[in-house]
């Protein structure tokens, strides 16, 4: 009896900590009637703009810098280059929703893993259409939920502005992936940071202006 | 019939246009431009110029323009210092490279990194003009508007992935005023120099990050 009580209470606790977990994205907000079932975000989205960013990665406490450069080629898919200050390309990639190319990276990068990792994060920073399926508030914020595949996109938006401000991708337990947006105006964002929850990888995007 | 003749008259332009731009050097001539670069750069004690960089994409509108000022001192000491848009520097010192990214140091030892060693190699040599190594390079020689021009493609395997090409103009007075990197047909990183000074007084002590 005293043993199946205690086990009881560890799957209790279990549960609990699981459920708690599952709405961790959420967990601060009221749910409220979803009032719509798309968003659009236009940052990366215009085709004539050349998006160039100052980099700064954080990898495991190794810091690398260069420049980001990403460009909507067709109504899919983006262009996606990395390289030094000095001009020396480290990665060139195609990316859409469905697709992905690597059109060259340098050997020192030419990792399963990382590519992995940069192709999920440029996806979703690059993603344009969201269908929405619940949505959350507190005083400041609307949160809607976009379910994708085994993930789930949150995206807050701010009530007074009504911008896109961070982007959460998280699984079913856990945040991944948090993206905030600092915005220049209504469609270009001035800085983003890309924050992984499960590795130890952060990358700063800051807008070149040009003179 | 009209697009057909449209169509020539562009071919014709262009190929009369290239032709006019660049001519092969012939042999004696490609002997005299190196024996004067060679000269030029022996001389070259110091070396203090502004810059303008073009990363040319294919695919962008515009080229990616960043610029600043490049200190050089013999026999391999060298300061990239990029000031618009953003400060950034980069300094090649006894086989270490010190960059300050907008306050932020840090230090990468290139003793034991051989393409940086190479590319460092190729900086100093591309700034100087002196980089006529036909074991490294298989070099070929033009004349150009009154400029002379310089493409080398690298024979090693390694550095050939990173640099399909490297061309250097050299004006009158045979120094470098232009370096272009070419990563492949479409892309590549053009670098103006300006307001060149050369043997100025340039202490050891800037060369720190």
């Amino acid at each position: 009896m005293q043993k199946s009580t205690t086990l009881f209470f560890l799957i209790n606790c279990f549960l609990a900590i699981v459920l708690i977990s599952c709405g961790s994205v959420t967990k601060n907000y009221t749910p409220k009637k979803l009032d719509k079932t798309s968003y659009e975000v236009s940052y990366f989205s215009e085709p004539k703009t050349d998006y160039v960013y100052k980099t700064n990665i954080t990898v495991y406490g190794h810091e690398m810098s260069g420049i980001f450069i990403a460009k909507k080629i067709n109504d899919t898919t983006h262009r996606v280059v990395f390289t030094t200050e000095f001009g020396n390309k480290l990665f060139d990639f195609e990316i859409s929703e469905k697709s992905f190319k690597v059109n060259s990276i340098v050997s020192e990068l030419d990792k399963k893993i990382l590519i992995n990792t940069l192709k999920e994060d440029f996806r979703l920073l690059l993603k344009k259409d969201y269908l929405l399926q619940e949505q959350f508030e507190n005083e400041t914020e609307n949160i809607y939920k976009s379910e994708d595949g085994d993930r789930d996109n949150y995206l807050f938006i701010s009530k007074k502005e009504k911008k896109l401000e961070k982007v959460v991708r998280s699984s079913k337990t856990k945040e991944k992936i948090t993206i905030t947006f600092t915005l220049e105006n209504d469609i270009f964002a001035k800085k983003v940071v890309i924050l992984h929850q499960n590795i130890k990888l952060k990358i700063e995007l800051n807008y070149l202006k040009s003179e | 019939m009209k697009t057909k003749l449209y169509t020539l008259f562009l071919v014709l332009t262009i190929s009369i246009t290239g032709m006019a731009q660049e001519q092969k050097m012939t042999a004696s001539e490609i002997a005299a431009f190196k024996q004067d670069v060679n000269v030029v750069s022996k001389k070259i004690k110091t070396l203090s110029t502004d810059f303008i960089q073009y990363k040319h994409l294919d695919f962008l509108s515009k080229d990616i323009e960043t610029s600043g000022k490049m200190i050089f001192k013999e026999p391999a000491l060298l300061q990239w210092q990029y000031k618009k848009p953003y400060n950034y520097s980069i300094v090649f010192k006894n086989g270490k490279i010190l960059i300050n990214d907008e306050g932020k140091k840090s230090a990468v030892d290139i003793g034991n990194s051989k393409i940086f060693g190479r590319i460092n190699k190729l900086i100093v040599g591309s700034v100087s003009g002196n980089m006529f190594d036909d074991k490294e390079f298989a070099i070929s020689y033009f004349k150009s508007k009154g400029q002379n021009l310089a493409k080398f493609i690298p024979k090693d395997a390694a550095l050939k992935k990173y640099i399909k090409q490297i061309e250097l103009t050299f004006d009158k007075e045979s120094t470098v005023v232009q370096v272009k990197l070419l990563e492949s047909s479409d892309d590549y990183t053009r670098i103006v120099f300006k307001n060149k000074v050369i043997n100025a007084k340039i202490d050891d002590s800037l060369f720190s990050n």
